[in-house]
Order: C-alpha cells, then sequence, then structure tokens
C-alpha cells in the first residue's frame, strides 16, 4: 500500500520530485513526512493518499519550506493547573461551544449526566459556525456513501422539530440549482428518470442520492416564474425542496440556551490543554483554569480537533483548515432572490472539495455570496483577499448581475474543519475508552449537526447500557419576540412593559436597548461587542457599527459592571478602548 | 399609542433640522417639532469641539458646539416642540409617522409637512474594499472623535489615517493633542479630499505625513488590530507591486466619505438621485413626495455647516408655504443638467414661479481646476457666466442664477469650462 501511495504522488508533475516519509499502521492509518515548497502540495500530497482504497484516514505531518507553525508548548500550563489543585468533576466534558457541541450538549442532557461544555473563546459559535451561510442542505452534493451524505439528509429532516422546539428562524425556502447548458439540462432529466424508475438504486455511487427526497425538474420557464430576477435564459433547474436557511450562531445559541435549562454548564474563555487518559480511559481534561475530571470526553473541536485527538493519545487524522469567505449585502436588496441558487453550469474549481456557493440569502433578508474554498497552513487564518471577492462575485454573476459590489455591507471568512478523507469522523476512540471524536464537521456539518448529535447520543447510550433520563428535561426554549418583527401596537405594548424597549440602540437593524440587556444577561451571557451582535443584530447593519457601537459597549459595561476600557469586540485582548483620557 | 397631530415635523435636531425648525415657525406656522433620538439638540455638531464653523453666517469661528449652541437658543425662545431620545422607525406616504421613546412608547403623528433632515453615516471599511481581517482597533473618524471628544476614552496609541476627508484630518489634529502618535494620513486619491484650511492646520502645523494616491490594502490582527499594509496605487487605483509596506500600529482610523441616511426616505417611496444618495429634491427642497421637504447632509453631503443651515431654511420655508398654500404645484418642473465636469447638482429640478429672487444651485466637480467658468444655459441661451479662480472636489461650488435670467420653459444645463 506504501508504494501504492507513493506512486500516486509520483504520478503527479509537480510532486513526483519530493521525498515524502510515509508510515503505514495496521489500522490503515498513513503518517506522512517530509518538506515541500507549498502550502498547496501539502495539501495535494494528503488527499492522493487518502483516496488510495484502503486507507483508513491520514497523519499529515509534511512541512512547508520556510513556513513554521509554531506549536504552543503547554507544559509550563499544565504545571500551573497542577499545582493549583482546582478539580472538578462531571458525567461529560464536551470540548467546543460550535453547532455539533452544543447540539450533542442539548442531546445529552436528556439524561441524568453532569455535563460542561468548554470553550477557548469568549462566546459561543466562534468558530466555523458563525462564519458560514446558514444553509441547511438538501443532501445531494455530499459524496454518496459518505458519512456526511447520510447525516446531511437525516439531519436536514430534523431540522423543523428543532426550529420547532428551539424557536428560531427556518425557512425552508427550498434552493434551485440552474443549468444553462442544454447538454448539462440532460444529464439532470437523466437523474430523473433514474429517480423516478428506481434505477439509480442499482448504481452504487447513485444510491445516497436517490435518498434525497423532494427533488424536482423544472423547466426554463417555471425557473423564471420562481425567480424573476435569475440571470438570463436558465434551461431548467433542480428544485431541492427540503434546502432550509437559518442563521446558524441563532441555532447554536438556542441549542445552547437550551442546553442550560436542562442542566449543561458552559464554561467559555477556557482552554483545554490537556486530556487526561489512565490505562487506556479517558480521565477527563486539563484547561487553563482547573482539571474537569469526567468519564466522558467528546471532542468538537473543529479545526483544533486534530490537536485535541493528539493530547488523548489517538491521533489518527489531520485537519486542513480551509477558508470560506462570504459577501454579505444590504437588505435593501430583501426579497430579489426568494431561495438559494446555484448555478450547475459553471466549472468549479478542480480541488473544490467542499460545497463551493453561489447566491443566497438569510432569513432576515440580506443577500449572501459565496463562500469560496481556499487551502490555508493557518487554522487562524480569517482573512479575506480581494481574489476571493473576485470569486464570490463571480458565483454571484452566475445567477444574476444586477447585485453590485457596492451593496455589500461587509466580507468576513470562516475556517473549515476538513481531514484527507473529507468525510465526518464520529467514533468512540479505538485506543481511549470514553473519548469520542467528532472530527472534520465541515459543509455539511450545520445540516447534519441534529444527525450528528442523535449519533453521539446513541453512542454513549450503547457504551452506557443504560441512561436515567432527566425527568426536568425540557425541549422547549422559550420564543423570542424581535422588537423588529412586531406590529405597531405590540411595540407600545412592550415600551410600556419595559421602557428600554423604547430606546432604539441600533437604527440600521432597530435594536433596542432591551433586547441589548437581555442578551447580556441571556442563559449564554453575552460579554462582548460582537456576542450582542450576534444576539441581536445590532452592529450588523450597513454602518457596522459606526452609530451603536460606543453605545452598545456603554450598555455592556453597565451591565456587566465593569469599566468600558475592560469590554471587548470578541474576548482575549480584543480591547476597543485604550484608557480612560479624563482621569 | 399616542396620537399626535402636528404641522410641521422635523426629524433630525442637527444644524439641518434645526434652522429648517427654525424657519418654518417663523413663517408663520403654528406648531412645529423636532424629533431627536439623541440625548441632546446639535447632531453630529455636538462632538465638534473644534473651531471653524459659522464662519460664512455668524463671521466668526465657531466650535460645533457653540455654533449648535446659537440655533438651540433660538429654538427654545420659538417654542418649538422638541422630543429627544425619540426614534422615527416608520414614515407612510399619507405623512403618519411613527416614533418611539422610552416615556412615551409608540407616537403615531399625523404631519401637515415633514422635513427630513437625518443628515449622513460614514462608510464603512467594506464599502471601500480593505482586505484583511476584522480585528478591534478599526474605527470610523466618527465613531473615534465620538469616543474621545464625548465619551472620554482613546480608542488606542498608535493611529493610522485612511482619507483625507475633513473628519480625518481634524481627527489627525485631535488624536495627535490628545496623545495618539499619527503615523500618517493615506490618500487613494491624488489630491486631497478635504478642505485646504484643514490640509495646514490639522496636518502642516503638526507635522503629520500625507501620502496621495496610497491607501490601506490589508489589516492584519485576529483579535486585537497589528499594522496595516499600505500600498501605492496606480491611475486605476489599484496596488502597485513593490510599494506595499507594513505599518504596526493599533488604531486604523476610517474617514472613507459620508452618505447620505436615506432608509426612511427610500422606505417611503422617495425617488433618490444615485449621484448625490439623497432625495431629488426641487427649489424648496421638496422631495418627490408632496409636502416632504429634506434639508442638509441627507440630500447630499455638503463641507461647510452653513450651507447646511442654509438648505434647512429653504426646506423651512417651503414647508411653511406648502401649509399655507402658496406653494406652486401646478406647473411642470424645468430640469437642472449638469455635464460630465460635474460630479452633482442640487436642487435637481424647480418650478420658476416658486423662486424669490434667484436659484441657488450647489455643484461638486469631478477633479481640480483652475481658472474656470461656470456656465448655465437654457434653451441655448446663457443664463450663468461666472469665474471662479479654482474648483475642487472638496469644496461645493455654490451659484445662484437670478430669476430673470431663468427662461419659463426649458432645462438648465450646468457646465465648467476652463479658461
Amino acid at each position: 500500500m506504501k508504494n501504492k501511495i507513493l506512486k500516486a504522488i509520483q504520478s503527479h508533475e509537480e510532486l513526483a520530485h519530493y521525498t515524502i516519509h510515509i508510515e503505514l499502521s495496521k489500522e490503515g492509518i498513513v503518517t506522512l513526512r517530509g518538506e515541500v515548497d507549498q502550502w498547496q502540495h501539502v495539501v495535494d500530497i494528503g488527499h492522493i493518499a487518502a483516496k488510495v482504497k484502503g486507507i483508513k484516514n491520514v497523519v499529515n505531518d509534511i512541512t512547508v519550506k520556510g513556513i513554521t507553525i509554531p506549536k504552543k508548548d503547554r507544559s509550563e500550563e499544565i504545571r500551573k493547573v497542577k499545582a493549583s489543585g482546582h478539580v472538578r468533576t462531571c458525567d461529560v466534558v464536551i470540548i467546543g461551544a460550535g453547532i455539533t457541541g452544543c447540539a450533542i450538549a442539548r442531546a445529552l442532557s436528556k439524561y441524568q449526566l453532569d455535563i460542561i461544555v468548554v470553550d477557548k473563546n469568549s462566546d459561543i459559535a466562534e468558530g466555523a459556525t458563525k462564519a458560514n451561510n446558514g444553509n441547511i442542505h438538501p443532501g445531494l452534493i455530499a459524496k454518496p456513501g459518505t458519512l456526511k451524505a447520510k447525516l446531511n439528509i437525516k439531519g436536514n429532516a430534523m431540522y423543523t422539530k428543532w426550529a420547532e422546539e428551539l424557536h428560531f428562524a427556518c425557512n425552508r425556502t427550498g434552493s434551485l440549482g440552474v443549468v444553462y447548458h442544454q447538454s448539462e439540462w440532460y444529464l439532470l432529466k437523466l437523474l430523473q428518470f433514474m429517480k423516478i424508475t428506481r434505477l439509480g438504486y442499482l448504481f452504487k455511487p447513485l444510491r445516497q442520492a436517490m435518498k434525497v427526497p423532494g427533488l424536482k425538474w423544472l423547466s426554463g420557464q417555471e425557473v423564471q416564474k420562481l425567480e424573476p430576477h435569475i440571470e438570463g435564459k436558465p434551461c431548467g433547474a433542480l428544485l431541492m425542496t427540503t434546502m432550509a436557511i437559518v442563521e446558524p450562531y441563532d441555532v447554536c445559541l438556542a441549542l445552547a440556551e437550551n442546553a442550560v435549562m436542562n442542566g449543561v454548564s458552559y464554561m467559555l474563555d477556557t482552554e483545554v490543554i490537556d486530556v487526561l487518559t489512565e490505562h487506556g480511559q479517558v480521565k477527563g481534561v486539563m484547561t487553563d483554569k482547573e482539571v474537569i475530571r469526567s468519564k466522558y470526553v467528546i471532542n468538537c473541536a473543529g479545526v483544533y480537533a486534530d490537536h485535541i485527538a493528539e493530547m488523548a493519545g489517538d491521533r489518527f487524522y489531520t485537519i486542513h483548515p480551509r477558508r470560506g469567505a462570504i459577501a454579505i449585502f444590504d437588505k435593501s436588496r430583501k426579497g430579489y432572490f426568494n431561495r438559494p441558487l446555484v448555478s450547475f453550469s459553471r466549472t468549479r474549481g478542480k480541488k473544490q472539495h467542499s460545497k463551493g456557493g453561489g447566491a443566497c440569502m438569510t432569513p432576515e433578508g440580506n443577500l449572501l455570496w459565496g463562500p469560496t474554498a481556499k487551502e490555508i497552513p493557518d487554522k487562524e487564518d480569517k482573512s479575506v483577499e480581494r481574489t476571493d471577492m473576485d470569486y464570490i462575485h463571480a458565483l454571484g454573476n452566475h445567477v444574476t448581475t444586477n447585485v453590485k459590489p457596492s451593496e455589500i455591507i461587509t466580507f468576513f471568512a470562516g475556517v473549515r474543519a476538513a481531514d484527507y478523507k473529507e468525510d465526518f469522523i464520529i467514533s468512540m476512540s479505538e485506543k481511549v475508552d470514553g473519548f469520542i471524536h467528532v472530527a472534520g464537521i465541515q459543509s455539511p456539518g450545520l445540516a447534519s449537526a441534529p444527525a450528528i448529535a442523535e449519533m453521539v447520543e446513541d453512542m454513549i447510550k450503547k457504551d452506557q447500557g443504560c441512561l436515567h433520563k432527566n425527568v426536568h428535561y425540557n425541549p422547549i426554549r422559550k420564543p423570542r419576540g424581535k422588537f423588529r418583527h412586531m406590529s405597531h401596537q405590540e411595540q407600545d405594548a412592550l415600551i410600556q412593559k419595559n421602557p428600554l424597549y423604547g430606546h432604539v440602540i441600533c437604527r440600521c437593524e432597530l435594536i433596542t436597548e432591551g433586547e441589548i440587556v437581555d442578551a447580556i444577561h441571556g442563559l449564554i451571557p453575552a460579554t462582548t461587542l460582537d456576542a450582542v451582535k450576534r444576539r441581536t443584530r445590532s452592529g450588523m447593519g450597513r454602518c457596522q457599527g459606526g452609530f451603536c457601537g460606543p453605545k452598545v459597549l456603554q450598555i455592556l459595561a453597565r451591565e456587566l459592571h465593569k469599566e468600558p476600557i475592560e469590554i471587548t469586540l470578541k474576548g482575549s485582548n480584543s480591547y476597543v478602548l485604550q484608557k480612560d483620557n479624563r482621569r | 399609542m399616542k396620537h399626535i397631530t402636528i404641522d410641521v415635523l422635523v426629524i433630525g435636531g442637527g444644524p439641518a433640522g434645526l434652522a429648517a425648525a427654525l424657519e418654518a415657525k417663523k413663517q408663520g406656522v403654528q406648531e412645529v417639532m423636532i424629533m431627536e433620538r439623541d440625548v441632546e439638540l446639535g447632531g453630529i455638531l455636538q462632538q465638534c469641539i473644534h473651531d471653524g464653523f459659522g464662519l460664512h453666517r455668524f463671521g466668526k469661528r465657531l466650535s460645533g458646539c457653540e455654533y449648535a449652541e446659537r440655533f438651540i437658543q433660538q429654538v427654545k425662545a420659538h417654542h418649538i416642540h422638541v422630543k429627544l431620545k425619540t426614534t422615527v422607525i416608520d414614515i407612510l406616504k399619507d405623512k403618519t409617522v411613527f416614533a418611539m421613546n422610552a416615556e412615551e412608547g409608540m407616537l403615531k403623528l399625523q404631519c401637515g409637512t415633514i422635513i427630513l433632515a437625518m443628515g449622513c453615516r460614514e462608510r464603512t471599511r467594506s464599502q471601500v474594499f480593505i482586505w484583511g481581517t476584522r480585528p478591534s482597533g478599526v474605527l470610523t473618524a466618527g465613531t473615534v472623535q465620538r469616543y474621545i471628544n464625548i465619551e472620554g476614552y482613546l480608542p488606542g496609541k498608535k493611529a493610522v489615517i485612511l482619507g483625507s476627508g475633513d473628519i480625518g484630518l481634524i481627527m489627525a489634529r485631535r488624536m495627535t493633542l490628545e496623545g495618539i502618535s499619527v503615523e500618517g494620513v493615506y490618500e487613494i486619491m491624488k489630491s486631497p479630499g478635504g478642505l485646504k484650511r484643514n490640509i495646514s492646520q490639522c496636518l502642516i502645523d503638526y507635522d503629520i505625513p500625507m501620502h496621495l494616491s496610497t491607501t490601506v490594502v490589508h489589516i492584519h490582527g485576529n483579535n486585537k488590530l497589528e499594522g496595516v499594509t499600505v500600498a501605492a496605487v496606480d491611475d486605476k487605483r489599484q496596488p502597485i507591486e513593490g510599494t506595499r509596506r507594513y505599518i504596526p500600529c493599533d488604531l486604523l482610523v476610517l474617514a472613507v466619505g459620508l452618505i447620505p441616511e436615506n432608509e426612511l426616505s427610500a422606505k417611503m417611496g422617495i425617488e433618490i438621485d444615485p449621484k448625490t444618495k439623497g432625495p431629488v429634491v426641487d427649489e424648496s427642497f421638496m422631495t418627490s413626495v408632496e409636502g416632504v421637504f429634506a434639508a442638509g447632509n441627507v440630500v447630499t453631503v455638503y463641507d461647510l455647516v452653513d450651507d447646511v443651515s442654509i438648505t434647512g431654511e429653504i426646506a423651512g420655508r417651503g414647508a411653511a408655504k406648502y401649509l399655507q398654500g402658496k406653494l406652486n404645484q401646478d406647473t411642470h418642473y424645468q430640469m437642472i443638467h449638469s455635464t460630465n465636469l460635474i460630479n452633482l447638482v442640487v436642487p435637481q429640478r424647480f418650478r420658476k414661479n416658486n423662486l424669490e429672487n434667484h436659484l441657488t444651485v450647489y455643484m461638486r466637480v469631478r477633479e481640480e481646476m483652475k481658472k474656470v467658468y461656470i456656465h448655465g444655459t437654457m434653451n441655448d441661451r446663457v443664463c450663468l457666466h461666472k469665474k471662479l479662480n479654482i474648483v475642487s472636489p472638496p469644496e461645493m461650488v455654490v451659484s445662484n442664477i437670478k430669476k430673470e435670467d431663468i427662461s419659463d420653459k426649458g432645462d438648465i444645463t450646468m457646465a465648467i469650462e476652463r479658461g
């Protein structure tokens, strides 16, 4: 098998001259070492190795000449925490408060389990969760046969119940895969024929795709009727009726709040610096503050999942960060398109391992273009480049040339946590009992989250044999009235009850002081400007916080009994103000 | 819900709103009300503690606060209703206005006329496409001004300023005085965006360098701003390779332009001029919705507060006339066009019958030109011909066309001719 991998690498002209050392474990894990000239080659070699039949996954330790990715030495911190003697115990520690971590926490809160979610960031949803386009994919694009494809279709269907119980906006708009060329239209029609005749089930690669419900084939005219602003004259489209759009951070917050209601604890600003194991059994984690002893440790650490796995002594995959940039447009285009659109006709990049984006929208009505997909060496690199925007613009241009870049109110990037198999890794560790990998959760991680949570729930149920029900479990998170969506009468009534709702703080998005104070004192308190933004939308509008920023900062300081100079944009050292110059 | 009936409702208590309310009252309107979101009147002037305001109107160099105070005193003396901490959230075409505050809740106002005076907002980093990350420490000049002058805090130790508009220049001086080291002012255009006097008083006097045809191309730092990369740009405003330079700093001040704040106007269906980004207005500053007027920076961004006050007065007079039935609305509009050296023109149209002595036309030119003629023609006849020593984009050209020179029919075309 080693030779097969070597041969595969050498068959690529660009890669042939590198000396790559390959190790292969009996479980089928490949470890790659060597040095190459550019990051893309590291990723390419990883992918080549992962593709070889029988390979379970790839640990990629290839380095790039001139790039050192510094590894933090934790030994001093570990010594300090040990010396401090701070220890607490629980049943389950979940590392990472993103969408999967929060979904799992909520799912497990059904049982009599003491659960702690830890995250190094100052708020939940700070990783890939906050920075994706909120599409709940139908499950057609995930590669058939993968865990991704299975959990995507399942998770998508589960969103209806989630939204009902947790009261977050979830618009099942459906999406359109539009084709502009006759030849591609025939291909789609062939898929339809195979679906109708159930012929597709005969072909292994198609089996999963055949399970995607709610596919409809539309003629060009029908497409134009549904989307009057669509570019040119499409030949037709595949309508995927199950596509839904959500605000991802909103979903994550709803899950987290419901988990807290049901007894889960959140420890934010808390970084896991070690995973404790004894005799092949996980014993908990060490954070930068204290030791948490637990029976289970669930690794939902996103781009850092491989680091956590290494701490547990079970590193069998490498996360290669893949950055995706998204542009968000002014709300004045609300309703321009009614559902996410992607042109099937566009030529995809040759290394498009994740879904490329298209045109979509948020439940609030902002258009979104993107995301891009770019392999990057640095997991923290969330910068957006000009080339990203050119690509995003091209994506949008496939379905309309009437939305101009000048209407963009902001752009941002998130980093996807891709492994080299390009699939989800959800399994109990084979080396450390009680350590559960939930890794490689890239797109469609958001759509799959409910199914991922269920899978982990089942895993623990099975491992534990029997779990006692939490009799106080309540799946319902109360609906949160949004001032901007109320009638003037309702707004008046609310202000009479609490005058803070009569004070508009963010005028672009019509956000009141009442909502901001609520967010600061919520079940997952918003303690930074960005956290308040994600809870309320203040600063999310066209002025991007120019007017409301100073006001929100004052409210945060007042409500948290802090000085304004202590308030940050997004935790860590992201202070907004330096010092008080008047005292 | 409280119902209120009012003759003239002025939305916004900044310089335009104050002047408009006052003028309407002086013209004999009974019930005039100013609605202001903030805790006091004066608008952005209250954070402008530098001087230079009111040179034209009062012949004195006042601070923004002092300039506002003169109007505020008069507003009080004239018994104009003022609602502070009150935000207008909706205007309907029939001049019903919904506004809210903490004390009274939702207010429903039936207005005889409305004067829009909401001012403008600042362009953000995304709107000028500065690449990189999104750390703290990237703020607009107005926000920095608010933090320093009103709140009393410094948002950084070492600053880079992008944009040489007046606010950027003034903040360069202000930050220097407060002990923030200002590395320099970067301007993507070939010529500065601010008034000459501000370049001299705010940069040259303090040895702050200005870099023309140079811009910030990248922002560094994930949490807190660590630095910016600047680069010289070519004629197409694209960065020139080899000119990139990294500057460590913890504050990037954006002074990259202002946009009239017309969300309420657009929502109620008022026609917006894509050039000014403000409502299309006529000689009385009436918008495309009958009885709704606009004044000040909501119409187009002016350089001088004096002009803002003047347009407020025009709108105030117009509103009063409208209520008194003295505003002619029977005749068709005559248009004011402009040739390509002129970027924008306000007002965009007029009715001759409503003019008193002259028609005031505000224009912004595209580029700096010396020894030019400003030229107005109507039906191939000259209606304005004036020599100007210098015109430049930062300084609005204001010209009065005499009523007797204006024909009853036909449009006016404004042009700049090189001398």
